[in-house]
């Protein structure tokens, strides 16, 4: 493995590992607190595996010698994240554990744009040169296709039900248009991470999810913004980030700051 | 939600078959608003950590089912001659025959029932 290789494949693994971790912790924020108690038990398990695709890539970055998983998800900061902006942005308004008035329609179109790239990425993975990165793309694909049709269901319901939530799922998709720009690019080393063979074009599997999501705004007569996505706060894949994202890795890296051994846990 | 409360959610029966050409067993029970999100709920509700090869839901109002009236539809009398069981004492009741008639030429042994 040549030293630029390796390189551009570490800031690969951290896209796609940060990507998963900061989207699970702010799915786990929901537990509690969504629509119902049986869509809180699916989403909470939804949110574990995502967290647990987030494992798997850390895991891969330990192997190359970037340092232990757990000090890798918990101890960065925020500059060193490679995730998307949109992942990171709360929920909604208040904290958790304060008066949360957390964004339900945000919540399921921020899910679905990111689970129908995060599939087609997949797919494209399966290819990589990359072997352990290939075969842990083939693993995470097996719980995706669920993840998807999760998110995709409840994107259709909302869109078609009443005229209040339409209105919310239509300020929801507006708001992750502005960001989504963030999640489909590879960032500054997207065109050597091509040529090397460890993952797709940018271009092609951004087009894909285009096409993608055109079809199901179509299902649901919405008509696609006629700008592309943008990333109007950042690039998180340069280490541009929100105050968002410092406010989440404060909270989910409290007690492993505090005491790691509490993470043996 | 402009909808009642009371009438949104509706109670589903989930359905599963742990391989195909298993039969189809009743498993759990759960409230959703329609069929869709009963089916995506019920996944990973119940199925997390069991393997399983399909998946049903149906709504509980869309089912006969009995009254207890109904029910008492199944009452019966004995009739043991229409089972198997019925007939397991066979061999004794030969046995207790041939000695009655012990003097008498029965053809018939256990063996030949």
């Amino acid at each position: 493995m040549t030293p630029e290789y390796k390189e551009v494949l570490t800031e690969l693994l951290f896209q796609l590992a940060d990507d998963d971790f900061i989207h699970a912790f702010r799915g786990s924020e929901w537990l509690g607190l969504a629509p119902h108690i049986e869509e809180d038990v699916a989403f909470s398990s939804i949110n574990q595996d995502t967290m647990g695709h987030a494992v798997i890539y850390y895991k891969l970055l330990e192997d190359l010698g970037m340092g232990a998983a757990d000090d890798l998800a918990h101890l960065r900061d925020a500059s060193a994240f490679r995730n998307g902006v949109l992942l990171e942005f709360k929920n909604g308004s208040g904290e958790y554990l304060d008066s949360p008035q957390y964004d339900w329609a945000f919540t399921v179109v921020r899910h679905l744009f990111y689970d129908v790239y995060k599939k087609i990425k997949l797919e494209a993975l399966k290819q990589s040169n990359y072997e352990p990165l290939a075969n842990a793309a083939r693993k995470i694909l097996t719980e995706q296709t669920y993840h998807l049709m999760h998110w995709q269901t409840w994107f259709r319901q909302l869109m078609q039900s009443t005229e209040e939530a339409r209105a919310r799922m239509e300020q929801a998709l507006l708001r992750c248009w502005e960001d989504m720009g963030g999640v489909l690019t590879y960032g500054q080393y997207g065109d050597e991470m091509t040529a090397l063979g460890l993952i797709g074009s940018e271009e092609a599997l951004k087009n894909t999810w285009l096409a993608e999501i055109t079809k199901l705004f179509s299902e649901v007569d919405y008509k696609k913004p006629s700008d592309e996505p943008k990333m109007a706060h950042g690039n998180g894949r340069n280490g541009e980030h929100s105050a968002d994202l410092d406010h989440a890795l404060k909270i989910l890296s409290e007690v492993y700051r505090s005491d790691s051994q509490a993470s043996g846990w | 939600m402009s909808q009642d409360q009371s009438t949104f959610y509706e109670e589903y029966e989930v359905f599963s078959r742990k391989k195909d050409g298993m039969p189809l067993e009743h498993r759990f029970s759960l409230l959703a608003p329609n069929a869709e999100m009963a089916l995506i709920l019920a996944k990973e509700n119940f199925f997390r950590r069991e393997p399983i090869a399909d998946l049903w839901v149906v709504k509980r109002s869309n089912i006969r089912k009995m009254t207890q009236e109904e029910r008492l539809a199944f009452g019966r009398l004995d009739k043991a001659y229409r089972e198997t069981k019925g007939y397991a004492d066979l061999v004794a009741r030969w046995r207790a025959f041939k000695e009655k008639n012990g003097d008498q030429e029965v053809e018939i042994d256990d063996a030949g029932i």
